[in-house]
């Protein structure tokens, strides 16, 4: 019995894990006997409030891609550019791997996690049947890469603090930068305040012995 | 039953609830959820005076890493440097006040709570343990643990240098500055302290005595 009929859950047996220490406690305490932290067995209102998160962070995608994120006045000269059009340009000086780190960490990766955590959302919203290992794997990479797109914010502000020389050359964010921000904060925070738990309980076995086999 | 249950030979998978009997590791092998494949637990290396030293030197390496240039610029016989600080500041004083903050909090701030409150914790383990106000102080300091490991992003900043070095160098002629080794080294310090560095493993100091 101990081999395929495993999968007994906490809950099914009256315990819970406390979310802060991971300390195993019964589900009936509501704070943790270790860390005082509150408990929940399930915390269904995550997935509303990564919903929330997630669409909002959709919509601030469009104005941070769209406006300029800096703008460089060389010897009299302003141009503006936006995310896209500042790779593009390292493109044209021909700096590709430059290039392809910022083309990954500011265009990509914003991208691929909000596809990805709409996925993840809509499969439990949704009961949609996709391998939940496969879901649950490409949350985990979500939750790793999603810094990543700091780096833009981090070379925007070493270079407005350098280059500050008048008319002759200077650098200065633009409107997209904090745009640009927003939607790493939510997307951040999308992928935090889910419950993963619910994605197991929702899709019964049907998709886990798929993948099983 | 399920009082009885709690004891320590059990785990529950964080992500998908699944309860696991837990057995010993052999170092270097961690544990694995067979439902969903999140790492459960692993066998520490964790010794605590190894992490002292190596948070020691973190700690050695976080002012001047903040305090001296990181990138140097010569245009037309004219310098300018610029340290991790002032590029925070000088995004914020140009209006965005977000992007300044998000950049100071996790290239300077968070790393800085992080160190201090890693020094503290142990400290708190090799001394004071048995202090009940001690205790709480260390039991704060794991709780915010997660978020300051998660806001500190120190591995960003050191390859944004060589984005930023090699974006300018179009214009400009640039070099890097002492803070950059600094900086380099405040991040290969903090980044061999959290490989030693186990929440799972302090927690379990609380439960001991």
């Amino acid at each position: 019995m101990s081999d395929k009929q495993s999968t007994v859950l906490g809950k099914d047996i009256g315990l819970t894990s406390c979310p802060t220490c991971h300390k195993v406690t019964c589900a009936k305490s509501t704070h943790c006997s270790r860390c005082d932290a509150p408990l929940t067995v399930r915390d269904y209102s995550s997935v509303q409030k990564s919903w929330a998160l997630l669409i909002t962070a959709t919509i601030l995608l469009i104005p941070a891609n769209v406006y300029p994120i800096s703008t460089l006045t060389n010897q009299g000269r302003v141009t503006q550019d936006t995310i896209f059009s500042g790779i593009a340009h390292l493109v044209k000086t021909d700096m590709i791997p430059i290039a392809i780190i910022l083309f990954v960490a500011s265009i990509l990766v914003p991208i691929l996690k909000i596809v990805g955590l709409t996925i993840y959302l809509s499969a439990i919203s949704f009961k949609l049947p996709i391998s939940k290992k496969r879901l649950m794997t490409g949350f985990h990479i979500i939750e790793w890469i999603g810094r990543w797109s700091m780096l833009d914010l981090f070379v925007i502000s070493l270079t407005v603090a350098v280059v500050n020389m008048g008319q002759l050359l200077d650098a200065k964010p633009a409107p997209a930068a904090t745009a640009f921000a927003l939607v790493i904060l939510l997307t951040q925070l999308a992928a935090k305040v889910i419950d993963t738990r619910l994605l197991w309980d929702r899709l019964e076995a049907k998709d886990d012995s798929s993948t099983n086999a | 039953m399920a009082m009885e249950a709690v004891d320590n030979s059990i785990t529950l998978c964080q992500s998908c609830d699944l309860v696991i009997r837990k057995r010993a590791l052999p170092t270097g092998v961690r544990a694995i959820c067979p439902r969903c494949h999140t790492p459960l637990y692993d066998t520490p290396y964790c010794s605590i005076n190894g992490m002292l030293a190596l948070c020691l030197t973190a700690i050695f390496f976080f002012a001047p890493a903040n305090l001296f240039p990181v990138l140097e610029l010569e245009f037309l016989g004219s310098m300018r440097t610029t340290t991790v600080i002032e590029g925070a500041l000088s995004v914020y004083h140009q209006g965005y006040w977000l992007v300044g903050i998000a950049v100071l909090t996790s290239a300077v701030i968070a790393p800085g709570l992080l160190l201090l409150s890693i020094l503290m914790q142990i400290l708190i383990i090799k001394y004071g343990l048995n202090s009940p106000s001690l205790r709480t102080a260390f039991k704060h300091a794991l709780k915010i643990q997660g978020v300051l490991t998660q806001l500190t992003m120190l591995e960003i900043f050191v390859i944004s240098f060589l984005v930023a070095a090699f974006n300018l160098a179009d214009f400009a002629t640039v070099s890097f500055g002492f803070g950059t080794f600094c900086f380099t080294m405040l991040f290969i310090m903090t980044l061999f302290l959290m490989r030693e560095y186990d929440l799972e493993h302090m927690w379990s100091y609380l439960d001991e005595r």
